[in-house]
């Protein structure tokens, strides 16, 4: 838009958005319209090469120029339609992504043609029974489990009737990845018998004729890997898979399906009611039955109308497509939607077929109309399934069926799930179990309620995420053994089931289990997903899979909160009619019990008192109903919903993951300020007492507990007789002081002085210890910058606050004489310290009663970083902040329902947030608006440069970030997100492959490689050594003794020592300049030193620069490095009694 | 050190720039110096009347081990010592800080630092700075050992402990003193705002006094205060969307948004295609 008087540039805009909107022609048409091209320089010289986004500068002339109806049209359209014109023009972009490219089309087009020629060239064969397969040579096997094996009829190979394409490729709606094309070869009908529907025999026909294919085209040098699969994990129906030979064979599969001659069999033969597989054939045994007496197969029924329709549905589709322009689009990114949730593959999928129907069934219906676009078709198909249950109302595509045609509640009585294809015979969604559906109406609702919310980018959401089972569900847990549940078909006596399977019993058993477990689960679950299986490949001269080999079935559960932990299940009263229900479903463990309220039902009370253990009543009842109803043992349910508690458990014996001690600590802290709110002879009166400390927004990662202490372990102060560590004993138990901030009143007494304020606050805190030993018999302790005081056998550090005192401290007189405040470090520390760490801290803490699993999300997202050595670098409160997030603003999940996921989830957003282009706001309390949303970002890219790497927002703090002020830097920042990546992976995969030894420690031990020196600490000085990811076996005595803890009274403890602390703190001092130091607070043994490359420079001599280095003259030039040596002496000196040993591992520092 | 061992060793560690290299080590039997720079303290304009240019040794790079009292044995060698006073950066003392008892002094970083030796004769300055480079000044001996690790923060933890009673005592003298001040400042101020006042027969002295109680308080926050009262005040008389011309400009306003957003927008797409964010899998 360079040009403003001409009249063509008031038009650019939508010429801009057509050449984004075309996704095939290259867009740019060469000549008169250099509007585009112009725009498009403008665009890139504002994109700076790395990557970040420049604040934009638009011309008075720009901006105000006259606008065109259709530019108001276009801008009008992208206010009222999209939040912003952003959504639609990223979802232009991925439409192009996924779309074929013409050269991959052109590729595509001679390889079908290429197979096509050769298919038509299969020479006929001799006749031969049907079980006869000694015709097949070269290795190639029939690609179908014959069970049972022995069936009657004739067989021969002919050439086929015909050859064509079906599914997504003639309709366009083909997209990336994975590109199939669906080739559909017709059998002769000479092949067929018009009885052969009857006991499988058209299906292992269908087996032959593509083993026969399979050894025609084997011959071919055109033909690269040939592989056997079947469509949607339906062993009847076999497929064979092509690719083209060498190196474009990644970049195409042909699959080809075989099927019937239109119209051979006559459709009514398939009513979901009618048998087609006979009992005495499939057993084996004689038994005269009428044929009444049959049970019927709809899923066998099915799987031949499928074959015999497949061309029907290609030409109802394509008649639809030519109607709507953005059918193809629109199928694309449903396509692309139902892939990132898992929905599209396997058994019983919603698979892009049935999305086009669906498509087709809302334009068939005028529920959106034909000139409707892409994005809106998604939308509307998305409020379609959230609104509709297909479980209860089935749909129909066929306008008038004949009179032959079952009826919906003829559908409905056969399968979970109905959608009637345009025939009126057939169900699109057969196999696919109601649970799944349910999974898909949930995805559906949750997605247009992340779309309509404007604070979020609902692009990401919705297309972008991909929402694996194990970061979706709170718990995950996996059948493993699935030959397990052949015994439980035979359990639940599923004989005819099992026959319509045609012997699958993974699939026959499924929909039973979860209808078991969903209803032992009740109102504990919001949902109860399961993995679809993956449609099994093998190559085309080995042996079908067996059922058994599929990886194992993945069961995914959405808890609901407040219900799932709860350890009572009760049941109706004992003399009603349901006790009877309650019991079977229960068996042994239901019993009568009487209730406060005088009732007497039927229960079920489940074992666990922590809440780690209460977590887990969910596996308890899931093995117990297992085990009861489907007899499969407890020991091939491979349970993932508590795997990661252990990195958190309280000590080795104890059976908590910390809930509790944190409870304990806000409880006592609770009491402590209600009584310092009481204190009378203060005075000012105290106007509030705030908590400052994780532990009292229950996300200290090892809550601190009331030890008993021996005394005789301890030196002895001589004047205060409080308890000192002694030399040449081991390190004395840790005791955590837990900071509350103490605010006074304000008042004209308090000095104008900075001096004078400290004096008073001191004074203050000699008061208060004074007055609360006193009333409370606490022993307290003050000094200049805290109290002190023992309660309960914790420590509480209060800090006195005057809320001008940062105020006072930016005070500055000018040299006119004029008050002025200016902003300095001293001033920021305090306010952190006395106004926003408490605030932060009391907002946290509301959190946990909506989110329970928040604390242990916070603890082991913490546990984490402090054992990858990034605790320096994050500071807790940045941490918890990050994970408050996660609940805040779950898109596209639902808040974490349990630690686990809520760890994968942060470390998600670890390895994936963009923080060079966007901040990351954390909505606490709910307090920013839309508005505040758009504000936040275009300050952010306003000021990006000066703003930290880590942007993070919050209501109170909507443009500094002053969290992550001091860190982490560039390059911390880009290592974390690499180790978060890697720890992602590691994790996922240990939790969902049961062939891994589930060992979750291992994402906790960070590589030590990186560095240049490791300082290796003793043990028997390291107090916090218990808590190490790999705690060693030998203990200390650390001064602590078995029993209970008095409240109040006692000497002094020993607070807060921590020769690990101080050691490191003095390290930064002294070198900080030369060198980075990494150590894992809780218990690590190893500090890691990293030297700085910079500072290995040789520099010119400089008296402000001369800290641990050596001079190295050269004639008259004067130069200094790093002392290294005396460096590494000084670790062992400055640590002494400390470190163990100071191993040097690279040799860089050889200048 | 006998002065006999010193003839027999090599020349001092000169530096140019006027510093001489003295090598100090912890023990007798560590492995490897430090080394610690030392010239004549020499600025243009010392106000500082503690540092008396002749006689005061500036040193460079003393191990964070090194207190006052170890750099004063270590150095009382060259001569008798007058004062030791170590910082983290060279330059000039706050006298105000200094005065502040033991328990309200700040906490320094324990680094390495700079240190002003200041010498009882200026002849010690000259004996420092032409000491040998290979004969290193040792810090802890047999006689005077150094604590330091764990040894040393056992130390610091039992001296943390503050007695109640002597911070006590510390605070009231300072609020005294503070009080005292206080009370003659608006002592002070008294006597200047009774000048001011009309006396008997209705006379006022005028005085140059900077500060009189009657003056404003100058403040930027008043005076940024009183300004946007004025512009309140004039918004609230202002007329919105009232005249014609007015209602165009609103909606000239908003075209421009959407412009601008649009540009935006497009702009945010260009980086992100870029990036190649828009592969979903």
């Amino acid at each position: 838009m360079k040009r403003k008087t001409n009249g063509s540039a008031t038009i650019d805009p939508e010429k801009e958005m057509e050449e984004a909107a075309s996704s095939h022609s290259e867009g740019e048409d060469e000549g008169e319209d250099d509007g585009p091209t112009g725009a498009k320089r403008k665009v890139t010289e504002t994109v700076s090469e790395d990557g970040v986004l420049r604040p934009l500068k638009l011309t008075r002339g720009e901006l105000y120029k006259p606008p065109t109806a259709e530019e108001l049209n276009q801008l009008k359209e992208a206010e009222s339609l999209f939040h912003c014109s952003l959504l639609k023009m990223q979802m232009e972009e991925l439409l192009k992504e996924v779309a074929l490219s013409e050269r991959r089309k052109r590729l595509v087009d001679s390889f079908v043609l290429k197979v096509t020629e050769l298919l038509h060239t299969v020479p006929q064969t001799a006749d031969v029974e049907l079980s006869d397969l000694s015709w097949l040579s070269g290795g190639v096997k029939m690609p179908f489990l014959l069970v049972p094996k022995a069936v009657k009829g004739k067989f021969h190979m002919a050439p086929p009737a015909a050859v064509s394409l079906i599914g997504s490729y003639p309709l366009g709606t083909c997209s990336k990845p994975r590109v199939s094309v669906d080739l559909a070869v017709t059998i002769p009908s000479a092949v067929l018998h018009p009885k052969d529907a009857l006991n499988q025999r058209y299906p292992r026909k269908r087996a032959l004729y593509l083993a026969g294919l399979a050894q025609h085209l084997s011959s071919s040098p055109d033909i690269g890997t040939m592989r056997y699969s079947c469509l949607h994990g339906n062993r009847l129906r076999p497929l064979l898979l092509l690719t083209p030979p060498d190196k474009d064979s990644s970049s195409v599969t042909l699959r080809l399906h075989a099927c019937p001659p239109p119209g051979f069999f006559k459709p009514s033969r398939f009513h979901p009611q009618r048998n087609n597989v006979r009992t005495a054939w499939y057993t084996g045994l004689s038994t005269e039955q009428p044929d009444a007496a049959e049970p019927p197969t709809p899923h066998y029924n099915s799987t031949v109308l499928g074959d015999l329709l497949s061309r029907a549905h290609l030409q109802f589709l394509s008649a639809i497509a030519s109607q709507c322009a953005a059918f193809t689009e629109g199928v694309a990114l449903l396509k692309v939607w139902l892939r990132q949730r898992e929905l599209d593959q396997g058994s019983g999928c919603f698979s892009g077929f049935v999305g086009s129907m669906l498509v087709a069934y809302l334009l068939s219906t005028h529920r959106v109309s034909n000139s409707m676009t892409a994005y809106q078709l998604l939308r509307n198909c998305l409020h379609f399934l959230a609104s509709t249950d297909l479980t209860e109302n089935g749909i129909t595509l066929a306008k008038e069926p004949d009179s032959t045609a079952p009826s919906l509640s003829e559908f409905h009585s056969a399968f979970q799930v109905v959608f009637v294809d345009p025939s009126g015979h057939l169900n699109l969604c057969a196999d696919m179990t109601a649970n799944t559906y349910k999974q898909v109406q949930h995805e559906a609702a949750l997605s247009l309620q992340f779309w309509d919310d404007p604070t979020l980018d609902g692009f990401q959401a919705l297309l972008m995420t991909p929402k694996p089972m194990i970061r979706t569900c709170d718990h995950v847990f996996q059948l493993c053994g699935l030959v397990k549940l052949q015994a439980s078909c035979k359990k639940l006596n599923l004989l005819s089931e099992l026959m319509d399977h045609s012997g699958n019993y993974v699939q026959t058993a499924l929909p039973f289990i979860l209808s078991l477990l969903q209803r032992g689960l009740g109102e504990r679950v919001r949902l109860l997903t399961h993995s679809l299986s993956p449609d099994p490949e093998w190559l085309v001269d080995s042996e079908p899979p067996k059922h058994k080999d599929q990886p194992p079935l993945s069961f995914g559960l959405l808890l609901n909160p407040e219900i799932a932990a709860s350890v009572l299940e009760r049941g109706p009263p004992a003399d009603s009619p349901k006790a009877a229900e309650f019991r079977q479903l229960w068996g042994s463990r239901s019993e009568l019990r009487r209730f406060q309220d005088g009732a007497i039902t039927e229960a079920v009370l489940w074992g666990g008192t922590s809440a780690c253990q209460k977590r887990l009543v969910p596996h308890e009842i899931i093995t117990h109903l297992l085990q009861l109803h489907a007899d499969i043992p407890e020991s091939s349910v491979r349970y993932t919903g508590g795997v990661l508690d252990e990195l958190i458990r309280m000590g080795r014996e104890t059976c908590s993951t910390g809930e509790e001690e944190s409870l304990k600590v806000v409880q006592s802290f609770d009491d402590l300020s209600r009584k310092l709110w009481r204190l009378e002879g203060l005075p000012l009166s105290i106007t509030a007492v705030q908590g400052a400390h994780p532990a009292l927004r229950y996300t200290q990662v090892f809550p601190p507990v009331p030890m008993k202490l021996d005394y005789s372990f301890f030196g002895r102060e001589k004047v205060s007789r409080a308890l000192v560590p002694q030399e040449g004993k081991p390190c004395p138990i840790y005791i955590t002081p837990v900071k509350v901030i103490c605010h006074m009143e304000g008042s004209g007494k308090w000095p104008h002085d900075r001096l004078a304020i400290r004096h008073i606050k001191a004074a203050f805190h000699i008061r208060l210890g004074e007055l609360l030993t006193k009333h409370h018999r606490y022993t307290c302790h003050a000094t200049p910058t805290h109290l002190d005081i023992c309660k309960d056998g914790l420590v509480f550090r209060v800090q006195v606050a005057y809320h001008r005192e940062p105020q006072i401290l930016r005070e500055d007189i000018s040299p006119e004489g004029m008050l002025r405040y200016r902003d300095n470090e001293e001033a920021q520390a305090l306010e952190m310290e006395t106004l926003h760490r408490p605030y932060l801290t009391s907002t946290l803490h509301g959190l946990q009663p909506q989110h329970s699993s928040f604390g242990a999300v916070c603890r082991l997202a913490k546990r984490w970083l402090g054992a990858q050595l990034f605790s320096g670098d994050i500071s807790e409160d940045v941490a918890d902040l990050l994970v408050a997030s996660l609940f805040l603003q779950p898109a596209p999940f639902t808040p974490p329902g349990s630690p686990q996921v809520g760890l994968l989830r942060f470390l998600h957003l670890l390895s994936t947030f963009d923080w060079k282009n966007s901040p990351l706001v954390v909505n606490l309390n709910g307090q920013l608006t839309a508005a505040d949303y758009t504000e936040i970002r275009n300050d952010f890219i306003a000021s990006r440069e000066t703003l930290p790497v880590m942007f993070i927002a919050t209501p109170k703090d909507k443009k500094l970030s002053i969290w992550t002020k001091s860190g982490p830097s560039v390059q911390m920042l880009q290592r974390l997100i690499v180790v978060a990546a890697e720890s992602l992976r590691v994790l996922e995969k240990q939790l969902m492959d049961p062939s891994q030894t589930q060992d979750v420690r291992v994402a906790l031990r960070p590589p030590l490689d990186a560095y240049d020196v490791l300082i290796h600490l003793n043990p028997k000085q390291v107090p916090l050594l218990t808590q190490a990811v790999d705690p060693p076996h030998a203990t200390f005595s650390r001064g602590t003794m078995p029993g209970s803890v008095p409240s109040c009274g006692g000497a002094l403890p020993v607070i807060d020592f921590n020769p690990v602390g101080r050691y490191l703190a003095e390290l930064r001092d002294a070198f900080g300049d030369l060198a980075l130091f990494f150590c894992d607070p809780y218990g690590g043994t190893v500090i890691a030193v990293l030297w700085k490359p910079q500072a290995f420079t040789p520099q010119p001599f400089k008296t402000s620069q001369m800290s641990a280095r050596r001079v190295e003259v050269t004639g008259e030039e004067a130069r200094t490095v790093p002392n290294v040596e005396a460096i590494l002496e000084d670790f062992c000196i400055m640590g002494e009694g400390l470190v163990k040993k100071v191993e040097p591992r690279s040799e860089r520092w050889v200048v | 050190m006998a002065p006999s061992k010193r003839k027999q060793s090599s020349e001092p560690g000169v530096i140019p720039g006027g510093f001489t290299a003295l090598s100090l080590k912890f023990k007798a039997d560590s492995g490897s110096c430090h080394a610690v720079c030392v010239k004549e303290h020499r600025v243009r304009a010392e106000k500082n009347s503690s540092r008396p240019l002749d006689r005061t040794l500036f040193a460079l790079n003393i191990p964070p081990y090194c207190s006052e009292h170890v750099v004063r044995e270590l150095f009382s060698q060259f001569g008798p010592i007058q004062s030791v006073e170590l910082r983290e950066k060279p330059g000039t003392t706050d006298p105000k800080e200094s005065k502040l008892s033991k328990y309200f002094t700040p906490a320094q970083k324990e680094g390495f630092r700079v240190g002003y030796i200041v010498f009882k004769n200026s002849s010690s300055v000259a004996a420092a700075k032409s000491h040998p480079a290979d004969m290193p000044l040792v810090v802890s001996t047999e006689e005077r050992p150094v604590r330091t690790g764990l040894q040393k923060w056992v130390h610091q933890y039992s001296q943390s402990l503050v007695q109640p009673d002597k911070l006590q005592e510390v605070v009231d003298i300072f609020m005294q003193e503070y009080d005292k001040k206080k009370e003659e400042e608006s002592e002070r101020l008294k006597k200047e705002a009774e000048q001011q006042e009309e006396d008997g027969e209705g006379w006022v002295t005028v005085t140059r006094a900077k500060r009189g109680t009657k003056a404003r308080p100058h403040s930027e926050v008043a005076n940024q205060k009183a300004l946007q009262k004025e512009d309140r005040k004039r918004k609230r008389k202002e007329l919105l969307n009232f005249y014609t011309w007015q209602h165009r400009h609103t909606q000239r306003e908003h075209i421009a948004e959407l412009r601008r957003k649009f540009e935006e927008d497009k702009q945010r797409i260009a980086v992100l295609r870029a990036q190649r964010k828009f592969r979903p899998y």
